[in-house]
């Protein structure tokens, strides 16, 4: 099971478990269509679209509505740290939440529990929370952006907001560098998917690929395009594609559906996510040769 | 592209913090200060003094008792108030801009926010990490920049106070100033 956690920007949202469907541009949970924008829907719908072209099992999602005060949130670290070990997920995908430290050394604590250890994705503000609690690298999969790569990379940021200045100033160009910071200060997870003008793949250190084609600036723009990108390698990774693979082929979809879509910065994610199917139909077997073809063929080994 | 980075602000230097438990207080506080005309600046404090959120703000620390007054009189709740140590680190302040022909992206530290050239409306925000952050895109999204809410006022996080930033920046940019 691929399990999916994250806020929505609602504050009546209550606690929300249960797979997770796409019908039309909206997504459904329990009964409750909620749309897909900038965030965990995003990221979500991402998911879906893999999921989905691959006809494996849809996510399943822990959400709740939270608009910074926090009560969400709450509830879904209490929710995760009360029941990881008996959902026992093949993927834990944690997305945005007001981070907490302490909690996140709960959940920690409580996926040592699992009988299986699962595959430990994160992004957005559950990043930050992993990192600010020293825990960077229990985890498997980042995603930052060039400027929250900055932020891995300071010892002491506790959020992206206060970088240290002089890496903040050299975070286009530098990434490399801070990429190396960060692995030697253990502020980062095993692999890293670094997205921007050039996206990088990063194993324990080592630079595996860089991405920069097709190039389209635009998506910079449009919230949401690091989300998707972040729900298209959790669920490449639960397709069963090496963490370094689902990342690359992550990278380039994203890129390529911008291209599909004509990307303008005044698009919505969801018009970039719509692109997904056409992407994976022209380019997926070609990009790995990856093993699974339309229809199902699920080999996860 | 990048067209300008531009950076601003030398560091406050008012030599004194307060310390809070939650943002909520740090910037319910940094309002009620500057309405009665105290110079102040949000900041992170050092991590030796840290002892509720990763948000203090700095005070002039000779105004200690008007301000400890003023915190009293409008129900501001605060940990401490302390000399600043040396290590403390500002909010990011650096903006860039990015010109898409018929559109135009700024961004502030994490945040951005990009607007029609044309009609001064909003059409994205992006950036960051914290739950009130698609809270504020939905909020945002297709308000021209001169009525769209402040994320200071209904936000609630460090993201918001980023994506604040990059609001002001692009006000100025639409209203012909030169930004800041």
């Amino acid at each position: 099971m691929m399990l999916i956690a994250g806020t929505f920007p609602y504050r009546d949202l209550p606690l929300t478990v249960g797979a997770v469907s796409a019908e039309g541009e909206s997504l459904v949970v329990e009964g409750r269509r909620l749309p897909c924008i900038q965030g965990t829907g995003a990221m979500v719908m991402a998911a879906l679209a893999v999921t989905e072209y691959l006809k494996l099992d849809q996510p399943q999602v822990v959400i709740a509505g939270d608009i910074g005060e926090g009560k969400g949130s709450r509830a879904i670290y209490e929710y995760l740290i009360q029941n990881v070990k008996a959902v026992s997920p093949e993927v834990l995908v944690l997305h945005y939440w007001l981070p907490d430290m302490v909690q996140t050394r709960g959940l920690c604590e409580a996926v040592e529990k699992c009988a299986r250890r699962p595959v430990m994705v994160a992004d957005a503000a559950s990043m930050y929370s992993a990192k600010g609690a020293g825990l960077a690298s229990y985890f498997d999969i980042f995603t930052p952006d060039a400027t929250e790569m900055a932020f891995l990379a300071d010892p002491d940021a506790t959020h992206p907001a206060y970088i240290t200045r002089h890496l903040f100033d050299t975070d286009i160009t530098q990434t490399p560098n801070l990429v190396a910071t960060a692995y030697g200060n253990k502020s980062t997870a095993k692999l890293l998917l670094v997205k921007g003008a050039v996206d990088y793949v990063v194993r324990d250190g080592e630079i595996l690929e860089t991405v920069d084609e097709p190039d389209v600036p635009a998506l910079e723009a449009i919230g949401g395009t690091g989300d998707a990108i972040t729900g298209l390698v959790s669920a490449f990774v639960y397709a069963g594609l090496e963490l370094h693979e689902a990342a690359i082929i992550a990278a380039k979809a994203n890129r390529m559906a911008g291209k599909f879509a004509q990307a303008t910065p005044a698009m919505k994610v969801g018009q970039i996510i719509d692109q997904f199917p056409a992407v994976f139909k022209e380019y997926l077997c070609q990009w790995r040769g990856v093993r699974y073809t339309e229809g199902g063929n699920d080999d996860r080994g | 592209m990048d067209l300008f980075r531009r950076k601003k602000k030398p560091r406050f230097d008012g030599g004194g913090l307060v310390l809070f438990m939650d943002v909520h207080d740090a910037l319910k506080a940094e309002r009620v200060l500057k309405s009665a005309g105290y110079k102040v600046s949000l900041v992170a404090p050092p991590l030796a003094l840290r002892k509720g959120c990763d948000l203090a703000l700095a005070i002039t620390l000779v105004q200690q008792a008007g301000i400890e007054r003023v915190f009293g009189e409008k129900g501001v709740f605060y940990v401490d108030i302390v000399p600043l140590g040396p290590n403390s680190a500002e909010l990011l302040d650096i903006v860039s801009m990015t010109d898409f022909d018929d559109w135009v992206m700024v961004k502030a530290g994490n945040m951005k926010v990009t607007f029609d050239k044309e009609s001064g409306v909003i059409v994205n925000t992006s950036g960051g990490g914290c739950p009130d952050i698609p809270y504020l895109h939905a909020e945002l999204i297709g308000k021209k920049l001169t009525e769209a809410p402040s994320p200071k006022e209904i936000g609630f996080t460090l993201c918001a106070l980023m994506l604040q930033r990059a609001l002001e920046e692009c006000l100025l940019l639409w209203q012909g100033g030169e930004g800041s």
